[in-house]
């Protein structure tokens, strides 16, 4: 009896052991989160009071920075794809709330690359209306619209600021990014995926919620020279799919955070 | 009022249940919306939204409520007034708050359930998502659809009525919509005297009769078939460019940014169309007889995107005769629908 006790207790220890060496039990959930942090170069972006020199030497100051982040998805090094669907994120560099995004439940195991969408993809876009609540419902936007009701659709990505370079009266500049390619004619599709490689895996486990930290370079907007002398205003979608180009490159995984809870 | 209002309601309700050959329907509420045999099937997914005499009440009065504008004093009815087909009476281009005017003419708000796309150009594609635009457009209500919520919430008088059409008390953006949808929805025009010649119940006399071949053999009703009178698609009737001095509206080129599409605007229905003056997207010409001189005069904008069925003559345009000019006129009159213009139902 006392024999099959302890053989019991034995077992029951190696059978943890086991589960302890081997790591990853498929069981096991988390929350993976991602924070965003807005830079210009490496420094955290000061909204308004900083200015900043861009590609083509143009000073400029940033008042609002806002995209949409959507159709998340997460792959692990076995090469499953774990995908978050009808979950939509407005990230405003304005609200410290928005720049982190929670992904509930998922399974452990080590994660390779997470991917994504600056945007509201097309099915969503055209969606009911009953299908737009959370930060896709319009009433959410107060004065910092990010929505165009007179060419239905989502404003993607916005950025506005001043310049001295800038032709308006105001000196202000607005880039509106938006154009999910169109209801019925086919028109310009600003909708941008991104895929990010991380260098440090994130490792999901009954007692780890990782927390990848992404870096994004509000600089980057400006690349292949985009002069704000030329172009103050941007809110069409066939201009701005130069814009797009630009900012889908801005992401990048800066580390990522495997604590121990 | 509301009683009155009520009482009305149900009175054309057992009106039209006794009209009806099958009175089985169990559901007399159904009659705010009926499509008219000779219509297509709705563009508008009608089971995403039931109307409901509670959801068309509420919209209703959203439709006639100035709170929708930022100083209160826009509503929607303010540029979209019943008698005249619910267009802009006595406005080429629309006024808004503060006098402010916008670049367009009112259309007429009536079908709108077979729209497949909404303004001149077409940028909305959803009735539901509609009033967001004269909700926010600086120059109309220049309001925040967040605030005009805020607004109903704060009205005694709201939240009860969300109750009875939705179910509860919650005010939301959907429920906003979705019941100023049930209003427009039951605007349906389809009791003109051409809908009744059509029906073998009313005759036409010899100019009507004249002006509906000539509508159907000279082209109009390529663009504007019977019996919505608009195909819904884009075209250019050749309308010159230089009509505001500061401003070239391209229409819906605005919204594809597609090269073949500049100038062109969506083709309006002509139901009830004696009344809904001035004419045309920039409510340029005042009289039907100014629209048919354009179609006939040689007037036309030599416009690359000028629809090819102007471009048959040697003069642009349709060739016809004065006399042929005023039977169109008097065809297009008999699409006035007066039990539409004054159906108690919508009025406030
Ligand atoms: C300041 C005047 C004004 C106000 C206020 C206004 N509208 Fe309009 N409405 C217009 C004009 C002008 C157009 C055409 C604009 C365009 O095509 O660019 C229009 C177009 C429309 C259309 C499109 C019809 C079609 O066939 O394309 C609908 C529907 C409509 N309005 C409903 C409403 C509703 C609902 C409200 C209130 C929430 C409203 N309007 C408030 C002036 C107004
Ligand atoms: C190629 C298509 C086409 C043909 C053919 C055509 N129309 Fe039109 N019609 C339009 C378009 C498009 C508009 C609106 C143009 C604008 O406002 O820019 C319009 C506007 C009108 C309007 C003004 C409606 C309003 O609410 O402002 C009337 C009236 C009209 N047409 C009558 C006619 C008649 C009568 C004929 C035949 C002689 C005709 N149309 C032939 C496309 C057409």
């Amino acid at each position: 009896m006392k024999k099959i006790a302890f053989a019991l207790v034995l077992g029951i220890s190696v059978f943890f052991a086991a589960c302890e060496t081997s790591d990853i039990n498929p069981n096991d959930k988390n929350s993976v989160s991602l924070y965003f942090e807005n830079l210009v170069g490496t420094d955290p972006i000061v909204l308004n009071t900083k200015t900043y020199t861009n590609a083509s030497g143009e000073d400029f100051t940033i008042s609002t920075f806002n995209y949409f982040v959507s159709n998340i998805s997460l792959k692990a090094t076995d090469g499953t794809e774990l995908k978050f669907a009808d979950k939509y994120f407005l990230v405003k560099e304005s609200v410290e709330a928005s720049k982190t995004i929670t992904l509930p439940d998922v399974p452990a195991g080590d994660y390779t690359s997470v991917s994504f969408m600056v945007g509201v993809d097309s099915a969503k876009s055209v969606s009911d209306v009953s299908q737009r609540t959370g930060v896709l419902d319009p009433a959410s936007y107060g004065t910092d619209n990010m929505y165009w009701s007179w060419n239905s659709g989502y404003i993607f990505f916005k950025m506005e600021g001043t310049s001295s370079k800038s032709a308006a009266a105001n000196k202000g500049y607005k880039f509106h990014i938006g154009g999910f390619g169109g209801m019925s004619a086919k028109t310009a599709n600003n909708l941008r995926s991104v895929t990010l490689t991380m260098a440090d895996l994130a490792k999901v486990r009954k007692n780890i919620a990782p927390e990848i930290h992404l870096a994004i370079d509000a600089q980057k907007v400006f690349k292949s020279t985009l002069k704000i002398a030329d172009k103050n205003e941007i809110m069409n979608p066939t201009l701005g799919t130069a814009v797009a180009n630009n900012y889908k490159d801005m992401f990048a995984v800066e580390h990522v955070h495997n604590d121990k809870m | 009022m509301k009683l009155k209002l009520g009482i009305v309601l149900v009175v054309s309700l057992l009106l039209w249940g006794c009209s009806k050959e099958k009175a089985t329907e169990p559901d007399p509420l159904l009659v705010l919306f009926e499509k008219p045999s000779t219509f297509p099937n709705t563009s508008y997914k009608m089971e995403s939204n039931p109307i409901t005499e509670d959801g068309f009440l509420l919209g209703k009065k959203i439709f006639f409520d100035g709170k929708l504008s930022r100083d209160g004093t826009i509503s929607c009815a303010e540029c979209h007034n019943q008698p005249y087909a619910f267009t802009h009476h006595g406005h080429a281009q629309s006024h808004g708050i503060d006098g402010q005017v916008g670049p367009r003419n009112a259309p007429a708000l009536q079908n709108l359930a077979w729209g497949k796309t909404f303004f001149w150009d077409g940028g909305v594609f959803d009735l539901d998502l509609f009033s967001l635009a004269p909700i926010e457009n600086p120059v109309e209500m220049d309001e925040r659809i967040g605030n005009v919520l805020q607004k109903l919430r704060k009205d005694a008088s709201y939240p009860p009525m969300f109750k009875k059409a939705f179910g509860t008390e919650e005010v939301t953006t959907e429920r906003f919509l979705k019941s100023l949808s049930q209003f427009m929805l039951t605007l349906v025009s389809a009791n003109a005297k051409y809908d009744q010649y059509k029906a073998g119940k009313a005759s036409f006399n010899t100019d009507e009769k004249a002006g509906l071949t000539l509508f159907n053999e000279k082209g109009c009703a390529s663009c504007h078939p019977e019996p919505l009178f608009t195909d819904e698609s884009f075209r250019s009737n050749g309308l010159p460019t230089d009509f505001f001095r500061n401003f070239v509206d391209t229409g819906r080129y605005r919204i594809t940014e597609l090269k073949e599409d500049k100038y062109k605007f969506k083709v309006p229905s002509l139901r009830n169309i004696e009344y809904t003056f001035p004419y045309m997207h920039d409510g340029r010409f005042i009289s039907l007889e100014d629209v048919l001189d354009h179609y006939t005069d040689g007037n036309m904008a030599n416009l690359e995107t000028l629809d090819p069925i102007f471009k048959q003559n040697t003069k642009r345009g349709i060739a016809l005769t004065s006399k042929e000019k005023s039977q169109i006129i008097a065809f297009l009159k008999t699409l006035t629908d007066d039990s539409f213009l004054k159906d108690k139902r919508f009025a406030p």
